[in-house]
């Protein structure tokens, strides 16, 4: 039994389909890689299978049991988190207090214990100054927040939508390190949607590639970035 | 913490102790100052998770008018009839609630505006029940009229609420309600049940508000639907938290006091359509100094300190 | 699967209307003539939500204003309010152009919480201003073709009224003319549908909503001349209207506007069969509020499934 598997999965809308029959699986302690161009329908897909959207048809199986229909806020009480691409870093409240949310609300802490496991997450990922109003947030420190604030959820499975985008080389470096470690320690299953290649090569161990809303290779990233397809997907759509 | 606490005390006590000092006059006024301070404070307390109630005169009303016909109709005890009443109102928040948050925004706000109309067309109707247009008039007024006693029951109605306010501060329900209001998505994502937080903010509110109408009506013996679901319930709250600061317990305590006692004055200058007055300060207030005074005192401070 | 549903929908209305038609002619009729008012009433209000994706409350005040200002000018020159509707509507047009730029521009930044608590202060505003300018005694302008009637057969009604439906078709077709074939038109349509689009195709995003703003408040002012050809006013005499238009709107879904007539002959229909009969007049002015809950609760179970 797989921790996350979807079956057929699509999403129309009015006219378009975002995503098109995807079907794969995500288990614990790996780290999947999520690529395609622009548009492929990657956000999408981490849309349906957190929760926020409904597919149009297919199936999403977590741990063997169907959550297609569940909504998402009992998914992320069940163990399902994602971080988003535009963060919007909850103004009126601390930094701690964006983070304590997921505590509070997934693994129903009560606000003490809440502080306690927020504060010990913003430690693992080295952000500092808890009491801050989250207006004066470097770049690196909200993407912090960010992962924080879906790991206080408890998940037993992450996706990470683009976390790296906007980050010098040293501090992608060290996002790399602090994702592998936290994975590693917590045998999270992770899936990380990238576009930078370079984050996907040392990160992860299969890639899947999705393209139009169809997944159109699926292995080690070595080999699918030499995948004909992929690359044309790549190049050809990037006009 | 405990600082505030001590204040909240000694202000409490301050507040109970002014029928010693003032006239029956004042402590009319007191009153309505006081009732209008809690309808403000609980308009915010909804306010904080992004959605815009235009129905406290409607749910005031619906109070009044539930007390008063209990009384009335069933023979109850006037302070019971409180109780009661207090609760019908959540119950009927809680239904209308259930019917219409899942769509929130501006269909919950409408919803809301009609509500006072509504209910009081339904009660203009029900003649042999409500007593129709000329509405119903009480065997007598709670505690015989006294005038200390109606303070201090007001007085009660107003703590009650802000208890309930201050808790909502501090509780889980302020992050729920924050996060709900700042980004709906990522709170979903934070397992955070939009549509169970709203309901719980929407009949804890409605029933504050309905309270406070319930003490009205035993207050003054007799309501009307004119009376009960006057617009002003809505509309002087609204400006006043505005004023005040929205998205405390403070703001709307400070802008019932300033618009309240200034409101005594104003109706005695301009007799028709002072009220203009409250439309002037919204307008103004959300255009120039959304977070009231006080979030511009906040601002003074802080920036001093920076 | 659409078209099935209108099929169904559509005999369903046909064995509906000409039931009633059989039954009680006049009720059909008077409720095609009040289906008229509201629509022409519902659609500028309609056009702005759709394009500038805000909720005018202060929307039914626009046309009480315009009927006031029509009230003054007839009075003072002896005109007809038909000859005034020109220069009143270009008046409410400049009024609402003004009213764009000074305060709604600004909260369009803000989250759509201030527009609602802006656009209601303004109505408040409005109104009170109203009240305080010519206090809430009615005002009547009289006219003797407002009493036009015809007879067919044992058959007596007023046509005058007939004049909204032709106004609210006047308005159906112009505006679909308009947003279809002109340059504004297609310009504020697309910055209705996608505002950051439009924006980078250089469209001027402000320009295009005071615009729509403009012309539907030349279109509500209009509807105010017209309005005090036969009824008579006062400074509330909006809001229902805000409220009605609004119902239509959710009915019809945002940005179809000539399902704004369809609904709005279900509204002025089923007010009218309850106003046929005596036990069951008063309720008239509770239909609204129940085709929005509906419309509400019909939406969110959908969503949910969806």
């Amino acid at each position: 039994m797989k921790t996350l598997q979807t079956e057929h999965l699509t999403k129309r809308f009015l006219g378009l389909v975002a995503v098109n029959d995807v079907s794969f699986s995500l288990d614990a302690g790996e780290i999947l890689g999520i690529i395609g161009p622009n548009g492929a329908g990657k956000t999408t897909f981490i849309h349906l299978v957190s929760g926020i959207l409904m597919p149009s048809s297919g199936k999403i199986l977590y741990k063997g049991r169907d959550v297609t229909y569940v909504p998402a806020h009992e998914r992320a009480r069940m163990g399902i988190a994602r971080t988003f691409q535009l963060i919007h870093p909850l103004e009126n409240l601390t930094v701690l207090e964006n983070v304590m949310i997921g505590a509070v609300f997934s693994r129903g802490q009560s606000l003490k214990e809440a502080r306690k496991s927020a504060e010990g997450i913003c430690d693992s990922l080295q952000l500092g100054g808890l009491g801050r109003d989250t207006a004066s947030l470097s770049i690196l420190e909200i993407k912090k927040m960010e992962i924080a604030r879906a790991l206080a959820n408890g998940p037993e499975i992450l996706f990470l939508d683009e976390v790296m985008a906007g980050l010098n080389t040293d501090e992608t470096r060290q996002m790399i390190s602090m994702v592998k470690a936290i994975a590693k320690e917590r045998g999270l299953a992770v899936g990380v949607v990238e576009h930078v290649m370079g984050v996907i090569r040392e990160l992860t161990e299969r890639v899947i590639v999705l393209e139009a809303g169809e997944l159109i290779a699926e292995g080690p990233y070595s080999e699918v970035s030499k995948n004909p397809r992929v690359i044309e997907a790549y190049l050809g759509g990037a006009a | 913490m405990k600082r505030n606490t001590q204040f909240a005390a000694a202000g409490a006590v301050l507040m109970a102790a002014l029928p010693a000092f003032l006239g029956a006059y004042p402590l009319n006024v007191a009153r309505s100052v006081m009732t209008y301070m809690a309808l403000a404070v609980s308009w915010d307390m909804l306010l904080r998770s992004g959605q815009i109630s235009f129905g406290i005169a409607g749910l005031f009303g619906l109070g009044s008018y539930a007390s008063a016909l209990l009384v009335l109709r069933a023979g109850m005890d006037p302070v019971l009839s409180l109780v009661f009443a207090t609760f019908f109102t959540g119950a009927v928040a809680w239904i209308l609630g259930f019917a219409v948050l899942r769509l929130r925004a501006m269909y919950f706000s409408i919803t809301t505006l009609a509500l006072a109309e509504i209910f009081r067309i339904i009660l203009h109707n029900l003649h042999d029940f409500s007593g129709g247009p000329e509405g119903v008039v009480l065997p007598g007024v709670i505690f015989g009229g006294d005038a200390h006693a109606l303070y201090w029951l007001c007085l009660g109605g107003l703590i009650i609420t802000l208890g309930v306010s201050w808790y909502f501060e501090r509780s889980k329900m302020h992050l729920a309600l924050t996060a709900i209001r700042n980004d709906e998505t990522s709170a979903r994502s934070s397992g955070v049940d939009i549509f169970r937080f709203l309901l719980i903010a929407f009949t804890v509110t409605s029933t504050l508000q309905g309270m406070m109408g319930a003490i009205q009506v035993q207050s003054y013996g007799f309501t009307t639907p004119e009376t009960a679901f006057d617009a002003n319930f809505t509309l002087l709250p609204l400006a006043m938290a505005l004023l005040g600061g929205i998205h405390s317990t403070l703001g709307p305590m400070a802008g019932a006091v300033l618009l309240g006692i200034a409101s005594e004055w104003l109706k005695l200058k301009i007799p028709y359509g002072h009220l203009v007055v409250y439309g002037i300060i919204i307008v103004l207030v959300i255009l120039l100094m959304p977070r009231g005074l006080v979030g511009l005192a906040r601002k003074r401070l802080t920036g001093r300190r920076a | 699967m659409a078209n099935k549903r209108n099929l169904t929908a559509g005999t369903v209305i046909a064995a509906v209307v000409l039931g009633i038609l059989v039954w009680r002619p006049t009720v059909l009729i008077y409720g095609l003539q009040a289906a008229g008012l509201y629509a022409s009433i519902a659609i500028p209000m309609g056009l702005i939500l759709g394009i500038v994706h805000i909720v005018n409350l202060a929307h039914g005040e626009f046309m009480m204003v315009a009927s006031y200002l029509t009230y003054m000018i007839c009075r003072s020159t002896g005109m007809d309010p038909y000859l005034a509707l020109v220069p009143v509507a270009a008046i409410t047009a400049a009024f609402g152009f003004g009213i764009y730029k000074l305060t709604i521009r600004r909260a369009l930044k803000a989250p759509e919480l201030n527009q609602l608590i802006l656009t209601f202060g303004l109505a408040i505003l409005l109104t009170q201003a109203a009240n305080l300018l010519f206090t809430s005694q009615t005002r009547k302008l009289s006219f003797d073709y407002v009493s036009a009637s015809v007879d067919i057969g044992e058959l007596s009604f007023g046509v005058y009224n007939f004049v909204f439906v032709a106004l609210a078709l006047f308005m159906v077709l112009g505006l679909r003319l308009f947003l279809a074939r002109t340059k504004v038109g297609k310009a504020a349509l697309a910055v209705g549908q996608n505002p950051r689009g439009a924006a980078i195709v250089g469209i001027d995003v402000d320009r295009a909503y005071a615009l729509t703003f403009a012309l539907a408040s030349a279109l509500v002012g209009m509807m105010g001349a017209v309005f005090i050809t036969r009824s008579s006013i006062f400074p509330a005499v909006g809001s229902p209207f805000t409220m009605k238009s609004f119902c239509l709107i959710a009915m019809a879904g945002v940005g179809n506007i000539p399902g704004i007539l369809a609904s709005s002959v279900l509204l002025g229909v089923s007010e009218n069969v309850l106003k046929a009969f005596r036990g069951t007049r008063d309720w008239a002015d509770i239909v609204f509020f129940v085709l929005i809950i509906t419309v509400i609760l019909g939406r969110s179970i959908r969503g949910k499934k969806t």
